[in-house]
């Protein structure tokens, strides 16, 4: 009750506030709608004199789309789901499998989530370089660029994730173990256990999951960048929209790139939209982002 | 696989408890050691990737901290112990400043601005209606790609951009914010917090949530203004929520550099160049490896001194709360 005195304050600034967040967008929306000179001059215009579509045509011309969208897409796909086959198959096993050596492989998968991701980007880049029998190395390592030369380089080093793995660990924890005997004892072995009763059972858990692994593969730029750089067949979305700062015409760059970036947000902005509820939680769970 | 691991169901004895009294002992043994083998063929995959991608890259990496090498024959590292680790802190190296200042400065700064934004937002959305829709509009940055965020911000900070178009309306003159050394590192912190403020109040919200009512009717009993409530009430309770933010959006702050990559390049000069930057380049710019992989133990390690802290200031809040 008393909470909800002085209702025109908080107004004041949860709007002051939404508005500081929205207008970026706003603000990169209307300029990609900008026409040659209108954008980067003074005295600074919000709105565009006419919405000029001629951007988006120049960053889809600039960029090979089609192959950015389509690395990307896969990049993110086979990401995703590995991460959760991996960890609802590894999640099963700790929360419902008796077997020797249980405790210590949970501290062991517990302890991943201890070490921060750049301490794993120079070894990453090197084991992947130096990946035997492939991209022209020998069975040691030497002679080729390894696995930096295929999309499997964007993917390999997100394939398992602690945190998920720890994720579902929880949740199937809470399932009965009767409901699991009743099916064996049907003569369900275990990988129709896991697959029938289990993996249903955690289907919130894992739609969450895969949401949170979606856009942060989606989004994912360092790790892309690096590859990239190696070999520039396997760029992603986010790697490609920076490059076009470097395009030449210097009265349309800004708007070039703004229409780039609105097209590289669309997608996630429209799954996050329809499933918020599920990547809300998501975040809950696993603290911050 | 199964054959190397079939052994070690030999220790099933260890294992965790037994069901009861064994009715039928011989059938039982023989599940379980089947149990033992279908849980190390589930886990095989995560392990498999652990061992590859985890813990050979640890001791890859502090094999190159402490070695010279040209990044081709891996026959060919030099092991040179201690010697990267002393040119990070010796004369003339950039390492301790700006960089290693400017790192705590740009965390610090993040978690500053973050924590005051995201609970001033939070105690007030928690005074309206609709607030689904506003945490949703807050969540936005969260959701964008770096790249974009990064570049928005960029252009908006431009002299013909949003901000000076502002500054210049209010009769300001227009700044330099990303290329004026003094204002390029708080240009960029500010982006960084815009873009965390969103989960920082979906937590916070949590711990709001877990208030009870009756605390705040009794506060209006006695008449206490809101002013009195927020600090004696909504924000001690808040603490534990406040630490969580806290820790997590320090250990962020500490080890990211996508954002200044995408804004500065770490410039001018070396004004907005942070620890986990420095190793990038040193790796990948300049093929200094090792040199590179100390500055990331390094991080690493001071990442993990200011966790243990702050940890323990949370523990021992915790017994006087």
């Amino acid at each position: 009750m008393n909470r909800r005195r002085f209702p025109w304050f908080s107004y004041l600034v949860v709007v002051t506030g939404a508005v500081l967040t929205v207008v970026p967008f706003l603000d990169m929306v209307m300029t990609s709608f900008k026409g040659p000179g209108e954008s980067g001059t003074l005295p600074y215009r919000f709105l565009p004199e006419a919405f000029d579509l001629s951007n988006y045509r120049a960053a889809v011309a600039q960029l090979d789309l089609p192959v950015l969208f389509r690395n990307s897409v896969i990049a993110t796909a086979l990401i995703t789901g590995s991460v959760l086959l991996t960890s609802s198959l590894a999640g099963y096993a700790l929360a419902k499998l008796r077997f020797p050596g249980r405790n210590f492989i949970f501290r062991l998968v517990l302890s991943t989530m201890m070490f921060p991701p750049f301490l794993f980007f120079i070894p990453h880049f090197l084991i992947l370089v130096h990946w035997p029998l492939a991209g022209g190395n020998d069975l040691f390592g030497r002679g080729g660029a390894g696995l930096t030369v295929s999309i499997a380089a964007l993917v390999v080093p997100f394939l398992v994730n602690g945190f998920g793995i720890f994720l579902t660990r929880q949740f199937m924890v809470s399932i009965p173990d009767e409901v699991l005997e009743a099916a064996r004892i049907d003569g369900a072995g275990e990988f129709a256990v896991w697959w029938r009763i289990v993996v249903p059972q955690t289907k919130p858990v894992l739609v969450t999951l895969g949401l949170l692994t979606f856009v942060d593969a989606w989004n994912e730029y360092i790790w892309a960048l690096l590859v990239s750089t190696a070999n520039p067949d396997v760029m992603t979305l986010p790697v490609g929209i920076q490059l076009l700062q470097d395009y030449v015409d210097p009265t349309r760059t800004m708007p070039i790139v703004m229409a780039g970036l609105a097209l590289s947000i669309l997608p996630v902005l429209i799954l996050f939209l329809l499933l918020q509820k599920h990547y809300i939680r998501g975040v809950m769970l696993s603290g911050l982002k | 696989m199964v054959n190397t691991l079939t052994p070690e169901t030999t220790e099933r004895a260890h294992g965790p408890r037994s069901a009861g009294p064994a009715v039928n002992g011989r059938a039982q043994t023989r599940r379980r050691r089947h149990q033992a083998v279908v849980a190390y063929l589930f886990l095989a995959p995560a392990l498999l990737f652990f061992a590859v991608f985890l813990i050979l890259p640890l001791g890859f990496a502090l094999l190159l901290s402490t070695s010279r090498w040209a990044g081709f024959d891996l026959g060919d590292i030099d092991p040179v112990g201690l010697d990267n680790f002393t040119g990070l802190f010796a004369d003339g190296s950039t390492f301790l400043t700006p960089i290693l200042t400017n790192t705590l400065l740009f965390a610090l700064g993040t978690v500053a601005l973050a924590l005051a934004g995201s609970v001033l937002v939070a105690t007030c959305i928690d005074n309206l209606r609709f607030q689904g829709l506003w945490r949703t509009l807050y969540f936005l940055p969260i959701v964008t790609t770096v790249v974009a965020v990064g570049n928005v911000w960029k252009y908006m900070y431009e002299p013909g951009g949003l901000v000076n178009g502002v500054l210049n309306a209010l009769g300001l003159g227009s700044v330099a914010f990303l290329q004026d050394p003094d204002t390029a590192l708080p240009s960029v912190v500010v982006v960084q917090a815009w873009a965390s403020v969103g989960s920082a109040i979906l937590i916070l919200t949590a711990g709001l949530k877990s208030i009870p009512e009756s605390y705040y009717e009794a506060a209006a009993l006695d008449g206490a203004g809101p002013g009195t409530v927020f600090w004696k009430i909504t924000l001690p309770l808040l603490r534990p929520s406040l630490l969580f933010v806290c820790i997590t959006q320090f250990l962020t702050g500490l080890q990211s550099f996508a954002l200044i990559i995408v804004m500065t390049k770490g410039g001018p000069g070396d004004a907005t160049n942070v620890a986990a930057l420095e190793m990038y380049r040193q790796a990948f710019s300049y093929g200094d490896w090792g040199t590179a992989s100390a500055a990331a133990f390094v991080l690493f390690v001071v990442v993990l001194v200011v966790t243990l802290v702050q940890l323990w200031i949370f523990r021992r809040k915790g017994e006087d709360a």
